[in-house]
């Protein structure tokens, strides 16, 4: 279970610039970042046959990003599913992909979101106009408007946290040890070594994002937009919530 | 195919982030270059039979085009960093390239509606009035010049194109969100806007012009071509979804076609495009301001069902995202106090350059002196 923390040091420390498993980004996208340390390129596996579904992650994102009510960086969707007259629980933890062609950069015209050099996908919020465009970009929902701070907002894979040589709110916190994260240009750390041998996939691997947090035990059915019926619960704030429900029951 | 129901259990919901601001401001912004469009025969190109026509068509541009920055920027969510566009360069982004634009556009509208206006303000400075002494200075000491007109009229017709292109490509580019990413849509956009001005054109002949006929005539005539283009647009749309004939389209039909409320969107926007056309092509006379009242309509609702109902298509969740129209600036208040500021425009315009009585010739009747 610690088994990703220690290879997550290990890893940082070692600084290995090991050979890229994965294909590179575009030489532009490249050549557009900035900040962070070239050595590394962070990623996350997500196992989500070992996820309970207990939203701690959730929490702890929360607490960790000061993250305001009804807004979410990362969420764990669950989802009720019956084949063959059996009905089980499906968890599929979501956050920002740090995709390695982000479809949310290129659209900003403010340069206010970029990706630093070790692939984090970052939001400025002092230059953010708050246009929304990246949100509209992101193909993941990902993204959202902070109504705090009125700018975008978005998953950072705690890159606060990541600089100071600690782990990410919710891998810290995972207690089923489902998120692994570390440095994809380590060939020694333990993503790059699911990445090589459990071939991961992604989610909505069409748009050509390549993202950066791949998923081991993704049921094709949950890779792109779920066809079904649609979620029952939501935030209390939100005005017509009893007559939703009202409406999914009926 | 294995018998698999899924529900969704716990998921987050994300609000609309192109708030219906943005709905205000692709709806202003399209009539007001549609108004242009319309304008340009009677102005730009001194077609005397088209004159009373664009002048109408021009009060369209200009209300429209000035309240429609007010929208954008009120659909900022940090409003006050609107500045932040013009201290970067950020060519991947069409938002950034409408932010050179949009000021190319209404500066051009200006320039070319007081050129149009120019032989009104010399006439109004003729008038025994306090005020004449401002027309005078409005006019720049002189009257209607077809030349300047025509340089402005191409000058604003260029950033009308340039608008037309970059508002359609802006929300087409969208990848992520199937119903935006189809080739289609900035037509849509344009035929649509056409469709909106012609209509507006009607209204306003009829609510702040003298009710010409031969306007009204015309206007539906061109309103029936307009509402055509919708059609055929709107067909090949369906039909390159339907048939699986390209794939963009097949996916934007796809996001939207299993919901009850967006079928009833989509016969609601047909009706809302067929029985204007029908009544503009049968009577063309008597009927302008209901047929105009419905083109706006629908060029309106084409932008709301486009930005609010496919902001309601989740990417990744399942079913569609419930949406409610706040009552606040979020909401209903940015959409009437939109409407307040068009309104407020074309009673000040209107008031300072009332309607020239053109039908009845007398000895002032204004020709173009050289």
């Amino acid at each position: 279970m610690d088994q990703s923390r220690r290879n997550f040091c290990l890893g940082f420390g070692a600084a290995t610039v090991g050979a890229a498993t994965l294909s590179p980004a575009p030489a532009e996208a490249v050549a557009a970042r900035e900040g962070g340390d070239p050595a590394h390129r962070w990623g996350m596996v997500v196992d989500v046959r070992k996820c309970v579904g207990c939203q701690a992650c959730t929490v702890a994102c929360i607490m960790e990003n000061d993250v305001p009510e009804n807004s979410f960086r990362t969420i764990v969707s669950t989802y009720e599913v019956t084949e063959q007259g059996r009905s089980g629980t499906y968890m599929l933890p979501r956050l920002c992909n740090h995709c390695e062609d982000p479809p949310c950069i290129p659209v900003c015209p403010t340069g206010a979101t970029f990706q630093r050099e070790d692939g984090i996908v970052v939001v400025d919020n002092t230059v953010c106009v708050g246009c929304a465009y990246c949100v509209q970009a992101c193909p993941y929902d990902a993204r959202f408007i902070n109504h705090e701070t009125q700018t975008a907002d978005k998953c950072t894979f705690c890159v606060h946290r990541v600089e100071a040589g600690l782990l990410p709110a919710c891998v810290e916190t995972c207690v089923g040890g489902a998120r692994i994260f570390g440095d994809l240009k380590d060939p020694d750390s333990t993503v790059s070594k699911l990445v090589r041998e459990r071939d991961p996939r992604v989610l909505k691997p069409e748009q050509g994002t390549q993202p950066r947090v791949f998923y081991i035990g993704l049921d094709p059915k949950f890779q792109g937009k779920v066809d079904g019926t649609p979620t029952l619960w939501r935030p209390s704030a939100q005005p017509h919530a009893d007559a939703y429900v009202g409406k999914e029951h009926a | 195919m294995m018998d698999t129901s899924i529900v969704e259990v716990i998921n987050v919901t994300r609000e609309v982030a192109w708030l219906p601001w943005a709905v205000q401001y692709f709806f202003l912004i399209g009539l007001s270059v549609g108004g242009v469009l319309l304008s340009l025969p009677g102005y730009a190109f001194a077609h005397e039979d088209w004159r009373k026509l664009g002048r109408i068509a021009l009060l369209v541009a200009l209300t429209c085009g000035l309240a429609a920055p007010v929208a954008l920027l009120s659909d900022l969510h940090q409003p006050g960093r609107f500045w932040h566009f013009y201290v970067v360069l950020r060519p991947t982004s069409w938002m950034w390239w409408g932010s050179i634009i949009i000021p190319f556009y209404v500066t051009g509208l200006l320039v070319y509606a007081w050129t149009c206006f120019r032989e009104e303000f010399q006439e109004q400075g003729r008038v025994d009035s306090h005020l004449a002494v401002l027309y005078r200075m409005a006019a720049l000491g002189g009257g209607r010049d077809d030349r300047l007109i025509r340089s402005a009229g191409i000058a604003v017709l260029a950033g009308a194109a340039l608008v037309a292109l970059y508002t359609g490509t802006e929300v087409a580019v969208v990848k992520a969100r199937p119903l935006w990413h189809t080739p289609f849509l900035p037509l849509q956009f344009l035929a649509t806007a056409l469709a909106g001005a012609t209509g507006l054109v009607l209204v306003l002949n009829r609510l702040a012009a003298d009710g010409d006929r031969d306007v009204e005539r015309v206007a539906n005539r061109l309103l029936a071509g307009a509402l055509g283009a919708v059609m055929l647009f709107g067909g090949l749309w369906l039909a390159l979804g339907l048939f699986d004939l390209e794939r963009t389209h097949a996916d934007a039909l796809a996001s939207v076609a299993g919901s009850e409320a967006w079928r009833v969107t989509a016969v609601w926007a047909v009706a809302a495009t067929a029985v204007p056309f029908v009544i503009a092509v049968a009577k063309p006379v008597g009927t302008g301001l209901l047929t105009g009242l419905i083109a706006v309509h629908s060029a309106w609702m084409f932008r709301w069902t486009i930005f609010i109902g496919g902001q309601t298509v989740p990417k990744t969740g399942a079913g569609f995202y419930e949406y409610a129209l706040p009552a606040g600036p979020d909401g209903l208040l940015g959409i009437v106090g939109t409407a307040g500021l068009w309104l407020f425009l074309l009673l000040a315009i209107t008031a300072v350059l009332p309607t020239p009585r053109r039908a009845e010739p007398g000895p002032f009747h204004p020709i173009a002196a050289e």
